[in-house]
Order: structure tokens, then sequence, then C-alpha cells
């Protein structure tokens, strides 16, 4: 089974990637990615119902916090028969979408603001090297150049010194981040095509 | 019958409110600390979402990609279309034996499948979407003929273009971590690098200082929204009933 997973992986990645430099491929990677996009689906339902076996086993054993899990499993069963009665274009549906679960992923930016300001604080207290020191100046000028203050903007802030960190100093250190990250995903893909590395078992 | 349409729709916006309003209030409940009502609100969110989620691959991906083409493809003469119908089906049937421990081994057939074609994406998407534009963006900041067009005073430009070329090469040394054994048995990197790592370091600092200042200002906006929405829907039921 060991081989047999390690050829299709290698196959299937190999012909999609071929499909992105020869036009002769591109047939079989639409095919392919159309394949990979049903299945990523359906994953994603079998990860969902695990979610379902998860918290009713915790229901059924009654361990601390199973009222929690039960509300957790009213709300997914409630929602998965409704939308899949009525889709998700459905009045309901979208009641479900534009009065829970957007406000709360808003909510939950908001908290946000609290617990950064406080983990700002605490970088402070606990870490004053060169670049804590750097990371909380570097914000603090920004914010002096894009905040509306009640007595006006700051000269020079606004216009000269927050676009010159933005889009000069931190852009080169974001460069190299995003250039670090890629050449990190570009070798973990390649592991993966050369069967170095094998995350989807099969012993 | 737009008569009709309006009652339906005064209650759902209403609702919508009410539902709003009570799930920002236990959201920002946790302020005061972790409490029952901040629990109650998250798990009921995640379980609404994931079912909202399950829906939409449902009807967005399943029906039209795996269910539709079913029928056609069985009664079709071609031999081709229905292998290319009937494979995902295979897959989908080896995943769903991941429920039975005993069978489980069979899904990874389909993993690897998703695995390599992960793969072959991420390289495709490393390359051509973020170090071929990265570089790019990099070498046109000392195109004398690129700052002569949009006319730009090159030395301006190329200045500028040697602190970003700076801060991509310093930071990407910060991440060097190969380093060789010392006299006294330490392990330090070497000194050269070291030094090119520390101007790093002040890039880094700078880079992640402005993500932060960008998070803080979205997050900033969200609470600003939020605490807006609190009191547009205290303003509407006082002008819905007249309070």
């Amino acid at each position: 089974m060991r081989i047999i997973t390690a050829v299709i992986a290698i196959a299937t990645g190999t012909l999609i990637l071929l499909g992105y430099f020869f036009e002769a491929f591109t047939d079989i990677q639409t095919l392919l990615l159309n394949w990979a996009v049903i299945l990523a689906g359906v994953a994603a339902i079998v990860g969902i119902f695990n979610l379902i076996a998860v918290h009713a086993d915790k229901i059924r054993r009654a361990e601390k916090g199973s009222v929690y899990s039960a509300l957790l499993l009213i709300g997914l069963v409630g929602t998965l028969l409704v939308g899949m009665l009525l889709t998700p274009r459905h009045p309901v549906m979208q009641l479900l979408l534009n009065g829970i679960i957007l406000p709360v992923e808003a909510a939950l930016m908001a908290l946000l603001a609290v617990s950064l300001l406080y983990a700002a604080i605490r970088l402070l207290r606990r870490r004053t090297d060169v670049m804590g020191i750097v990371f909380l100046l570097t914000a603090i000028i920004l914010f002096l150049g894009s905040a509306t203050l009640p007595f006006g903007d700051m000269p020079l802030f606004g216009t000269l010194i927050h676009p010159w960190v933005t889009q000069i100093w931190a852009l080169g250190g974001a460069r190299g981040i995003l250039i670090g990250v890629a050449l990190g995903t570009l070798t973990t893909g390649l592991r993966v095509l050369f069967g170095v590395d094998r995350p989807y078992g099969g012993n | 019958m737009q008569g009709k349409v309006n009652k339906m729709n005064i209650p759902l916006d209403l609702l919508s409110g009410v539902l709003s309003f009570l799930f920002t209030i236990l959201i920002l409940s946790y302020l005061i600390g972790d409490n029952p009502l901040f629990r109650i609100a998250t798990y009921l969110f995640v379980g609404i979402a994931s079912g909202y989620v399950a829906t939409v691959i449902w009807w967005q991906v399943l029906v039209p990609r795996l269910m539709t083409p079913l029928l056609p493809a069985l009664n079709s003469d071609s031999l081709a279309l229905k292998i290319f119908v009937l494979v995902p089906w295979l897959g989908m049937a080896f995943i769903l034996m991941k429920i039975s421990p005993r069978l489980s081994g069979i899904a990874s057939l389909t993993m690897a499948f998703l695995v390599g074609a992960g793969a072959a994406v991420i390289i495709a998407g490393a390359v051509t979407g973020t170090l071929i534009p990265q570089f790019e963006a990099t070498i046109n900041f000392f195109d004398r003929d690129l700052a002569a067009a949009r006319n730009i005073d090159f030395l301006e430009v190329a200045g500028n273009g040697a602190i970003i070329l700076a801060g991509a090469v310093t930071s990407l040394v910060y991440f060097h971590f190969g380093a060789r054994p010392q006299a006294d048995g330490s392990m330090r990197r070497f000194g050269l690098i070291e030094i090119i790592a520390w101007v790093g370091r002040i890039f880094i600092g700078i880079t992640l200082g402005a993500i932060f200042a960008g998070v803080y200002a979205a997050a900033l906006t969200a609470l600003i929204e939020r605490i807006s929405s609190i009191f547009d829907f205290i303003t509407l039921l006082r002008t819905t009933f007249g309070l």
C-alpha cells in the first residue's frame, strides 16, 4: 500500500505541475484539479461528521462541558438540516449568516483590539531588546501617521514618515519573509513530489 | 404580494438585528473574563458555522460536480465519460472508509491523491505567485528605463530599492540557523552571518510593527462597528416600538 499511495501522490502532483508549464497537459490538469476539489469537499464533510462524533461522545460520557457540546450539536445539526432542505441562499440561512456568523466574527475581531493592546504592554514590560523597541516604535509611528487626532494631522507623520516606513522599510522585511515562506513551501511541495515526505500514510 | 414580502422582511430584519445584538453582547462579555455566556456564543457559533460550511459544500461543490453529472454519464455510451464521473465516487467511497478503524487504511489512497494535487498547486503558487513577482518587483527598482517612463528620479527609486533589497536579503539571512561548534563548546553562527542577521532583525521588527499597526487598526474598526451596531439596534427598537 505504501508504494501505491506514493505512486498516486507523485503521479498526480507531476501531472498537475506539468499542466502549469505545458499546454498538452492542461486538460488532464483541469480534470485532476476538478476531482481534487470534489474530494476535498468530501473530506471537509467527513471532518464535520467527525466533529459531530467527538461532541456526541462527550455528551454520551457526560464529560465536563458537555452542555456546550450539546449546544454545538444543536447548532450544527439544525443548520445542516435547514441548509440541506432550503439551500444556503434561502432567507433563513441568510438570517443565520447575517445574524450570527458575521456578527460573531466581527465581535471576535473586536476583542482582538483589547488583546493586542494587552499583548503590546506585556511585550514592553518583558522584552525590552532592540527588536521589541523597533516593533513598538514602528507601530506607534504608524498610528500617529494614520490616526485622526483632535488637533488635526501631525506634521510629516501622515505625509512622509508613514508612507516611507510602510512602503520602503516594512516592505523590505515583508519581502524577505514572503520569499522565505515561498522557499519553505516550495521545499515542502518538492519533498512530497519526490516521495521523501509521505503525510498521507498508507502502511 | 408586495405587502406580504414587506411583512416577511420586517420580522427577518428584526430577528437578524436581535440575534446580532445578542451574540455581540455575549462575545464582548469576554472583556470581563472567560465566562459561560462567551462559551455558549462560541460553541453555538462553531456549530452553526460548521453546518453552514457543510451546506455550502453540498450545494456548491458536491451537487453540481458529483451528483448532477452521474445519471447522464451512466446513460451515455462513452466509457471515458463514465470513468471521469465515477472516479470521484470511488475516491469518496475510499474517504468514507475512514469512519471504520479497520478499513481506514484504504482512505490513504484518496489522501495521497489530495496531497499530491496540493503539493503541485503550492509549488506552482509559490513560484508563479510569490517568488517570481517578488524578485521582479525588487529588480524593477533598479530599472533606469522604467523610472524614466514613470517620470521618477532614478536615484530616488534606486535608493529606496537598495533599502528594500537590503531588507529582503538580511531578513532571509536572519532565518539561517546553520551554526558551528566553538572552542568553548557553544554553537554560534559565522560572524558575518551574525552581523547581517542583526540588521535583518531590525527590518523584521519594523515589518511586524507595521503588520501589528494594520491588524490593530482593523480590530479597532471592528470594535467601533460592533458598538455602533448595538446603538443602532437600540435606536431601531425605540423607533419600532415607540419606546
